[in-house]
């Protein structure tokens, strides 16, 4: 079947992620640190165990940090990891300081310009930036060329740095707005998204609402990727908590730091977290529901009504 | 108005206020998350208040009632004249040369102003792993002026970082040029709860250039894993004023995020 389809796209989380993820993947990761983090479709690639994975992407948070907690990642290509204020992402960390996870650093902007090329359709992009670092000194052992400088044709004696386009096998962002067919609107800052959707194979987006075809098209500016670039609609409201959806939640900091609590113990403190909020929900509702329900997700909406 | 000091601050606040000092109301600052960020909107308070801020995750001059939690935190599109993506922040500002002032940080800064954000120890099978590079790298590549605020530990000012990050002048004054910089000598000023520290381009070294007050020389350098040269006279870092206090306090950082030793005498 054509990618490039205006079929109705809409499945719940487990078909899209039975349908189009798969062992040995590299799946593209959208959000940033608290914002727009795919969790919910997160949740289910670890319920549904795919691994093998690598996962890439600029910031990657507490979404990669639950699925290297689950042992399901043997890489990780970014610009960074971690949850800022809130900490490291204890498990990324650990599984990279005791070699159970390779690391291939770049930076945000090489990330999002591999992206960039990715959607493009060229096969590398040149970047300033980089050089002089050690970030070019060390590569993973999997990687099998990192990256490239050469002299400017243009400009003899100027060096530029090239780096290899990056196309993800699957990407799973979170979003405000979709339509059944896939056109995606991100509402507020859009991190490095863009450039990962259309640069991925296959996409699966989750949002807020899914809203007609004529909300589309009749705002078309603000339409941030057209239905060509999307495989899976899936429905589900709070789909980024803890983190937060910009316009609809706040994060929830008490959840974020709970879970911080338990990674940072490890061992069974974390497999228990994972067992009683991943693998013992049947559904990302379930998880919400264990959360705090109306009550504190009403909370979140209003404290993001707030800021607005 | 006659200025009013006051002596009752934390080593936290004089930091950020101290940095906001080195940003003019002309500039363009790329914010980071924490001090600098209380920093920036400090300075669009006070003394600068032409001063637009761009945020990595796609923010364009956002107008920020207060500090926000983190650089991707939803507050940080308010009011912006857009919200885009990492790649027009980072790509079409940093990289394209509009942004005059950016923030970093990191574990370890050495000599050179070269910042470790990415780990301890062997990359390949690190002692201890940080976050990694985010924007820094970027930023360092790219923009003319760095301004780094760091608590001052002998550890984290290493001779020479384990691992760079984001360069400063690498290893000497053409360390920039020689590696493919553009940005061949950009200025760096480290500021801590003990001194000020600024970058001489002709050695691509950092410099002692004013102490924090009722700091001595012999404590910068007891803290400091090489002995910064001595610029000119030592000065002290100028006090706050009870009106700054004030503007840092309830509007900058009002949920004391950031300023958690608020009442927390400088360490002297």
């Amino acid at each position: 079947m054509s990618k490039v389809s205006k079929r109705v796209k809409v499945m719940s989380a487990q078909e899209a992620v039975e349908n189009l993820v798969f062992h040995g993947a590299i799946i593209g990761m959208g959000g940033q640190n608290v914002t727009r983090c795919a969790v919910a479709l997160a949740h289910e690639i670890i319920k549904q165990g795919k691994r093998d994975l690598t996962l890439t992407g600029c910031n990657l948070s507490i979404h990669m940090d639950l699925m290297v907690g689950a042992g399901l990642v043997k890489k990780c290509e970014f610009g960074l990891g971690g949850l800022g204020r809130f900490g490291a992402t204890f498990q990324f960390r650990r599984a990279i300081e005791e070699r159970r996870m390779e690391a291939e650093d770049y930076d945000h902007l090489t990330m999002v310009c591999r992206f960039l090329a990715g959607e493009m359709g060229i096969p590398f992009i040149p970047v300033r930036g980089l050089m002089g670092s050690d970030i070019l000194k060390y590569q993973a052992p999997s990687t099998k060329k990192k990256f490239e400088i050469i002299n400017n044709p243009w400009n003899q004696g100027e060096k530029v740095l090239l780096v290899p386009a990056m196309e993800p096998d699957v990407t799973i962002v979170h979003v405000q707005k979709a339509d059944e067919i896939g056109n995606v609107l991100i509402q507020g800052i859009a991190c490095h998204e863009p450039e990962l959707i259309r640069a991925s194979k296959t996409t699966i987006v989750s949002c807020e609402e899914i809203v007609p075809t004529r909300f589309f098209r009749t705002n078309s500016d603000s339409t941030t990727v057209p239905y060509h670039y999307i495989d899976a609609v899936v429905e589900q409201r709070f789909g980024a908590y803890p983190a937060a959806t910009t316009g609809y939640y706040s994060f929830d900091a008490d959840h974020i730091n709970y879970y911080q609590q338990r990674s940072r113990a490890g061992g069974e403190e974390y497999k228990k977290y994972l067992n009683e909020y991943v693998y013992g929900c049947e559904t990302f509702d379930d998880v919400l529901e264990k959360c705090g329900g109306v009550k504190r997700l009403n909370h979140l909406h209003r404290e993001m009504l707030r800021l607005m | 108005m006659e200025k009013v000091y006051s002596e009752n601050y934390s080593g936290d606040e004089l930091m950020a206020i101290e940095a906001s000092r080195f940003i003019k109301s002309t500039d363009t600052v790329i914010l980071g998350t924490g001090l600098p960020m209380v920093a920036a909107i400090f300075a669009q308070k006070t003394h600068a208040v032409g001063v637009n801020f761009v945020v990595e995750s796609g923010s364009i001059d956002p107008i920020l009632p207060f500090a926000p939690f983190t650089v991707a935190d939803p507050i940080i599109g308010h009011m912006a004249v857009r919200t885009g993506s990492l790649r027009e922040v980072l790509g079409c500002m940093v990289q394209r040369g509009l942004v005059d002032v950016g923030f970093l940080g990191g574990a370890e800064i050495d000599q050179f102003g070269n910042i470790n954000s990415t780990c301890i120890g062997d990359p390949q099978s690190p002692k201890v792993r940080f976050p990694g590079s985010g924007g820094a790298n970027c930023i360092a590549s790219c923009v003319p002026k760095i301004l780094i605020i760091t608590e001052h530990e002998k550890r984290r000012f290493p001779a020479k970082v384990q691992f760079i990050t984001s360069p400063g002048y690498i290893d000497g004054p053409d360390g920039r040029k020689k590696a493919g910089l553009k940005m061949a000598k950009p200025d760096i000023i480290v500021v801590t709860d003990l001194c000020v520290m600024q970058i001489n381009p002709d050695t691509g070294r950092l410099e002692l250039t004013k102490l924090m007050p009722g700091v001595t020389i012999d404590e910068v350098y007891k803290n400091t894993g090489f002995e910064p040269r001595l610029r000119g006279k030592m000065g002290e870092v100028e006090l706050p004023t009870e009106a700054e206090l004030k503007i840092l306090r309830e509007e900058v950082d009002p949920n004391h995020i950031y300023l958690k030793e608020f009442s927390k005498q400088p360490r002297t």
